[in-house]
C-alpha cells in the first residue's frame, strides 16, 4: 500500500519527494558528524552531543515519511471542514503548555510524554494555517476586504500571543509571517495594503535597525524592497510619493517616540524584542557560528573534520545551529547546495500555489511556502549573523521531532495540493 | 483573480530570489572573501598558546642545604576575556558569587591584571582545597575557569640569610621587553630584586617554554599532541659557600644586636657566614605582608633592609693600626722595637691635645706593645714619620678603599683619604697635618665596610694579595699572589695580633683549644656611642678563618665584639673537626 501511495505521490510531484529525501539524507549525515565528535589525531574527552540524537532522528524521519504521505493523501475538504476544531484543539494545547509544562531555562515550551517531547507550538502552525486558509478561501478579494483581514488577524493573534507568552519569540513570528503571506496572497488592493501595512512595518523595522541590531540594513533593505514593489506594481507617482513619505515618516517617528519613553518602558520593550538575547550569553553563539561557517571556505574542512563543531565551540550545533556545521564541513559549495534544495521546494511550492484553482488550496499552499521561506531565511540569517539570535529550527535539518513532523506534514500538503490543481 | 495571483506570484518569487541572494552573497563574503580571517579565528579558538614558566633554580649552602626553593601553589585563573566593558562574564560572576568575594574590589583587581597584559587572570592565589575542588568538579558550568599551578619562592631559614639571598618580586608590565617572539619575562613572572636572587638572576630564572595546545570550547586540553615552540629550561641551582650551621651560630653570637659580622675561610676567601642586623624575613615578599608590618620595617630607625656587609661604612678605629704599623715597617719609619715618648693619656700636637683611649696612659711601650695594647699616643708619633700616600698604599693593598666585588647591589668603596682627597674636601691649605694623627688610629675621614675589614684580616693572615670574599662554590679557584710586603713584617703583625688576644685588649676572644689572633677597636662615631670592632683570625700559626665584627654603638670592642668572635669560632672549629672526620 505504501508503495502505491509512493507511486501515486511520485507520479504527481516527484520533485518534492526527491527534495524531501535529499534533505532527510543531509540531515542524517550532518547529525552523524555532529554526534561523532572530531576524527583525526585528537583524543576527545568531551563528546558533547550523544549518538542517541542521531538514532532518534532516524525514527523521527521514519515518522516524518508517514506524516508526509498522510498529508499527501488526506482529503483536503475534510481538513477544510474540520479546521476550526483543529484550531481550537491547538489553542487548547498551547494553553495547557503555559499552565502545566515544566519550566526549562525560564520558558515553558513542551510537554514530556515519556521520552518524547511534544511542542504544541508546532501543530499550532498547521492549525492556524488551515483555519486562515479556510477564511480567506471563502472570502472574495474583490469585495469587502476588511472583514477577512481583520478577522484573520484576530485569529492569528491567538496562537501568536500564547507562544509569545511561553516565551518563544522566534516561533511567534512564524505566525505573523504566515498571516502576512496569506494576506498578501489574498490580494488586498495594493493601496490599502501598503498604506496601512507598510508604515507599521517601517516603524518596527526602523526601531529594529536602530535599537536591536544597530545596523541600517534591515530598514534600508525594507525601503529598497518597498521602492521596488512600487515600481513593479506600477503605482501612480503621487501614490508612491506619499507612501514612501509615510514610511520614512513613521520610521523616524519611532525614534522620536522612543526618546519620549521612560527608561523602564524602554527596557520592557527591548526585552520583549530580544528575550533570547537577554537570556543567553550575548553574542557568543552568533560569533562562534560565524567563525565556523567562515572558516569553511569553498569546500569546507571536509565531512567529519570540523574543528569548531568537534571541539564544541558551536552551541546548539545539532538543533538551531546545524547550518553552521554544514558551512564548516562542506563549505560554500555545500551551503549553496543546501540553499538550493530549500529554494527549489519554495519555488515549486509557489508554482503549486499559483496553479491551484481552489482558493482554500491556493492559500494553504502559499501558507506552507511562507512557513518554509521564513524558517529557512531567518535560521540561516541567524547563523550567519545577519539577524539576532532567536530560537528557530532549520526545517528537515535540525534535530527535533515536533518540527520535523510538522514540516513533513506541511510538505505533504503541498504534494497533495499539487496533485489536485484542477479541483475547484 | 487569477491574473492578480500571477502578479503576486511574480513579486513573491522576486522576493524569495532576492532574499536567498542576500544570504548567498553574505555566505560568499564570509566563506570565500573573509575565509582567511575566520580560519585564523578558528585556529585561535582551538589552539591555545601556552607559556610554561621555568622553575626557578634553588639556592643551596655549601653542604647542599636549601636556602631558597619553590613551593607550588594552586591558583584559580580565568581567560583575559572574562571581563569586558559590560562587566564579568557568567563564569566570573558565578565564582564571585560562590566564593562570596566582594564584586567591586575583585573586578578592580582583575582589571588591573588585564591592563598589565597577563595571559590569564588570577582570581585566587593559593586557593583552598575546597575551592579548587569546587572549580574542578563544576568545570562544565564554568567555561574558561581553570586551576593552574604556579610556584612561590620559599626561604626555609626565614630571616637568617635575608641580606645575602635577597628576594624576588613580580615583573611589572613596564619592565617587560615585548620585542621578540618569546620575551624572557612576562608580567607576573618572578625576578630577583635583591641579593643573590638578583645577582644570579640569569642562572636562576631558566628559560620559559612556549607550547601550542589543542583546547575545546571549555578551555580543556583535548589534544594529545603539544607542539613545543620553545622548550622550557629549568633554572640552575646556585651553590653558595655559606653554611646554615655557621650562619646560625654567628647570628646567635650577635645576640640580636645591631651590627654586622662576617667570617671568611682561609686561604680561599669563601664566605662561611655573614650577618647584618637587624634583619627581616625573606618570605614576606612572596607570602605577602600587611601594610602595618611593612611600614614598621620601613620606618625602623635601625634600617633592617640595609645590607651592612657592603652598604654601611664605619670608621675602622684601632684595627686600622694594622695598616699604620705595616706602613711604618715597610717604609722604614719604625721597627718592631721602636719606641717614642711615653704615653701619658694624651699627646700635644699643633695647638691641641690628642687623647689616648686609656686616660691614665700606657707609659713606655715599644711598637709591639703599642699594637697589643692599642696605644694611640704611639701611633700619633709614628704617623709623623710617614705620609698619607704611604698609609693609603698599604690600605689599598689590604683591600680597603675599593669594592670587594661582592654580588650585592649598592656596595660602597668606603674612603681612604690622601692629600688630594683632603684638598678636594676642605680646599688646598685649609686643613692641617692634625688629620694625619686621626688617620693613624683609624679615625677621621676614613670609612670602611665590614666586608672590607674581613678581607684586610684575611689578607694579613694568609699573606695572599688576591684574597677576596667568595660567595659561590664555583668561584673558589682563584690564584693567590703574595702581598707586596716583607714576610717578616707580616709575621710580626700576626704575632702582635696573637699577643692582643693573649695579653692585650682582645683577651675575651681567647679559645682554650685554638690560638686566636686579632685586633679590637672602639671607633668614635660622631652620631652616637662608639662602635665596637673586632677583627681576627685563627689558628694564629696557620690561619683557617678570618672574622670581622662590628656592633653599632655598643662600646669597647674588646668587651663586646671579641666575645662574639670567640663564641662563633668555637662552633667553627667543631664544625671543621667534624668535616675532617667525615672526610
Amino acid at each position: 500500500m505504501i508503495v502505491s501511495l509512493l507511486a501515486r505521490a511520485a507520479h504527481t510531484n516527484k520533485m518534492l519527494i526527491v527534495l524531501y529525501a535529499l534533505l532527510c539524507f543531509a540531515s542524517l549525515s550532518i547529525l552523524w558528524s555532529v554526534t561523532e565528535g572530531i576524527s583525526g589525531p585528537y583524543k576527545v574527552t568531551d563528546p558533547g552531543v550523544a549518538k542517541a540524537v542521531f538514532w532518534r532522528q532516524v525514527i523521527w524521519i521514519a515518522a516524518g515519511w508517514v506524516a508526509l504521505l498522510v498529508a499527501a493523501r488526506v482529503p483536503l475538504n475534510l481538513l477544510e471542514e474540520s479546521s476550526p476544531f483543529i484550531f481550537l484543539g491547538a489553542v487548547l494545547l498551547l494553553l495547557m503548555v503555559l499552565m502545566f509544562a515544566p519550566e526549562v531555562a525560564g520558558s515553558r515550551r513542551w510537554f514530556a510524554l515519556g521520552p518524547i517531547r511534544l511542542q504544541p507550538s508546532e501543530p499550532a502552525k498547521v492549525a492556524m494555517l488551515l483555519v486562515l486558509a479556510r477564511m480567506f478561501g471563502r472570502s472574495d478579494s474583490s469585495g469587502r476586504q476588511l472583514l477577512p483581514v481583520a478577522g484573520s488577524l484576530v485569529l492569528a493573534m491567538v496562537p501568536m500571543v500564547l507562544v509569545l507568552r511561553e516565551p518563544d519569540l522566534g516561533t511567534s513570528l512564524v505566525f505573523v509571517a504566515i498571516w502576512l503571506g496569506l494576506v498578501f496572497w489574498f490580494g488586498l488592493s495594493w493601496v490599502v495594503l501598503l498604506s496601512v501595512g507598510s508604515p507599521l512595518l517601517s516603524a518596527v523595522l526602523s526601531f529594529y535597525s536602530e535599537r536591536i541590531v544597530d545596523s541600517p540594513w534591515p530598514w534600508g533593505i525594507y525601503l529598497l524592497v518597498l521602492l521596488l514593489a512600487l515600481y513593479v506594481g506600477r503605482f501612480r507617482v503621487m501614490e508612491s510619493f506619499f507612501l514612501v513619505l509615510a514610511n520614512i515618516g513613521s520610521g523616524i517617528g519611532t525614534s522620536v517616540l522612543w526618546a519620549g519613553l521612560k527608561p523602564y518602558q524602554q527596557a520592557r520593550i527591548l526585552s520583549f524584542f530580544q528575550p533570547e538575547l537577554f537570556r543567553y550569553e550575548t553574542g557568543y553563539q552568533a560569533i562562534q557560528s560565524k567563525i565556523a561557517i567562515g572558516s569553511g571556505g569553498l569546500f569546507g574542512t571536509s565531512y567529519l573534520q570540523g574543528t569548531q563543531k568537534g571541539l564544541a565551540f558551536l552551541p546548539e550545533r545539532h538543533t538551531d545551529f546545524i547550518f553552521s556545521v554544514v558551512g564548516e564541513e562542506l563549505g560554500f559549495v555545500g551551503a549553496m547546495l543546501l540553499l538550493g534544495l530549500f529554494m527549489a521546494i519554495i519555488l515549486k511550492g509557489l508554482a503549486i500555489a499559483r496553479a491551484a484553482r481552489k482558493p482554500f488550496n491556493s492559500h494553504l499552499a502559499i501558507g506552507v511556502v511562507t512557513y518554509f521561506t521564513f524558517h529557512v531565511l531567518v535560521n540561516i540569517s541567524i547563523t550567519t549573523g545577519l539577524l539576532p539570535v532567536t530560537g528557530l529550527p532549520l526545517p528537515f535539518m535540525s534535530y527535533g521531532g515536533s518540527n520535523f513532523l510538522i514540516s513533513s506534514f506541511m510538505l505533504g500538503l503541498l504534494v497533495n495540493i499539487g496533485s489536485r490543481s484542477f479541483e475547484t | 483573480m487569477a491574473e492578480s495571483r500571477d502578479l503576486q506570484a511574480r513579486i513573491y518569487r522576486g522576493l524569495v530570489v532576492l532574499l536567498f541572494g542576500i544570504v548567498a552573497v553574505n555566505l560568499f563574503q564570509m566563506q570565500i572573501v573573509h575565509n582567511q580571517n575566520y580560519r585564523k579565528q578558528a585556529a585561535h579558538n582551538r589552539q591555545e598558546r601556552v607559556r610554561v614558566r621555568a622553575p626557578r633554580g634553588r639556592i643551596l649552602d655549601r653542604e647542599g642545604r636549601v636556602l631558597a626553593d619553590n613551593v607550588f601553589k594552586a591558583s584559580i585563573t580565568l581567560p583575559s576575556s572574562s571581563i569586558s566593558t559590560d562587566g564579568p562574564d557568567s563564569t566570573l560572576a558565578t565564582l564571585i558569587d560562590w566564593f562570596e568575594l566582594d564584586e567591586e574590589t575583585t573586578l578592580a583587581r582583575l582589571r588591573r591584571q588585564q591592563e598589565s597584559g597577563r595571559g590569564r587572570l588570577v582570581l585566587m592565589n593559593d586557593a583552598s582545597m575546597s575551592r579548587l575542588a569546587a572549580v574542578e568538579e563544576r568545570a562544565r558550568d564554568l567555561p574558561g575557569a581553570r586551576v593552574d599551578a604556579s610556584a612561590r619562592r620559599r626561604y626555609p631559614n626565614g630571616s637568617l640569610f635575608a641580606h645575602l639571598i635577597g628576594y624576588t618580586g613580580e615583573v611589572s608590565a613596564a619592565e617587560v621587553d615585548t620585542a621578540g617572539k618569546f620575551p624572557l619575562y612576562r608580567p607576573g613572572d618572578a625576578i630577583g630584586r635583591e641579593g643573590v636572587e638578583s645577582a644570579r638572576e640569569v642562572d636562576l630564572r631558566g628559560q620559559a617554554g612556549w607550547y601550542l595546545r589543542e583546547v575545546n570550547a571549555r578551555g580543556r586540553v583535548v589534544g594529545t599532541r603539544e607542539i613545543a615552540l620553545l622548550e622550557v629550561l629549568p633554572g640552575r641551582d646556585v651553590h653558595m659557600t655559606l653554611s646554615v650551621e655557621l650562619q646560625d651560630s654567628l647570628m646567635a653570637a650577635m645576640a640580636g644586636r645591631t651590627g654586622c659580622a662576617v667570617a671568611l675561610s682561609l686561604p680561599d676567601g669563601a664566605v662561611l657566614a655573614a650577618v647584618s642586623l637587624p634583619t627581616f624575613d625573606s618570605n614576606i615578599f612572596s607570602r605577602g605582608i600587611s601594610s602595618d608590618e611593612w611600614n614598621a620595617l620601613l620606618s625602623d630607625p635601625r634600617h633592617p633592609f640595609l645590607n651592612r656587609l657592603v652598604q654601611a661604612t664605619y670608621p675602622p678605629g684601632s684595627p686600622y693600626k694594622i695598616v699604620t704599623s705595616l706602613s711604618a715597617l715597610e717604609n722604614g719609619a719604625a721597627s718592631d722595637g721602636t719606641s717614642y715618648e711615653p704615653c701619658l693619656g694624651s699627646y700635644h700636637y699643633g695647638d691641641r691635645d690628642f687623647r689616648c683611649w686609656k686616660r691614665t696612659g700606657h707609659g713606655y711601650l715599644d711598637h709591639t706593645g703599642a699594637l697589643v695594647h692599642s696605644c694611640d699616643v704611639f701611633y700619633y708619633q709614628v704617623i709623623q714619620r710617614l705620609d698619607l700616600a704611604q698609609l693609603k698604599e698599604v690600605a689599598l693593598a689590604l683591600g680597603l678603599g675599593q669594592s670587594t666585588r661582592s654580588p650585592f647591589k649598592g656596595e660602597t668603596a668606603g674612603i681612604i683619604p690622601d692629600i688630594e682627597w683632603y684638598d678636594r674636601r676642605f680646599g688646598k691649605g685649609r686643613w692641617t697635618r692634625g688629620v694625619m694623627l686621626n688617620n693613624a688610629i683609624g679615625q677621621g675621614e676614613i670609612l670602611v665596610t665590614p666586608l672590607q675589614m674581613a678581607v684586610l684580616t684575611g689578607r694579613v693572615a694568609s699573606g695572599d694579595a688576591n684574597l677576596s670574599p667568595r660567595f659561590f662554590m664555583e668561584d673558589l679557584s682563584a690564584e693567590s699572589a703574595p702581598l707586596p710586603f716583607r714576610p717578616a713584617n707580616l709575621a710580626w703583625i700576626r704575632h702582635a695580633m696573637g699577643q692582643v688576644v693573649d695579653i692585650g685588649t682582645g683577651t675575651k676572644a681567647r679559645l682554650e683549644a685554638v690560638e686566636v689572633a686579632g685586633k679590637t677597636g672602639t671607633a668614635e662615631n660622631p652620631h652616637g656611642d662608639d662602635h665596637a670592632w673586632f677583627v681576627g683570625f685563627a689558628p694564629a700559626s696557620h690561619p683557617e678563618v678570618a672574622v670581622a665584627i662590628i656592633l653599632e654603638n655598643a662600646g669597647h670592642g674588646g668587651a663586646v665584639a671579641a666575645p662574639v668572635a670567640a663564641r662563633w669560632m668555637e662552633t667553627f672549629f667543631n664544625w671543621r673537626e667534624r668535616g675532617e672526620e667525615q672526610r
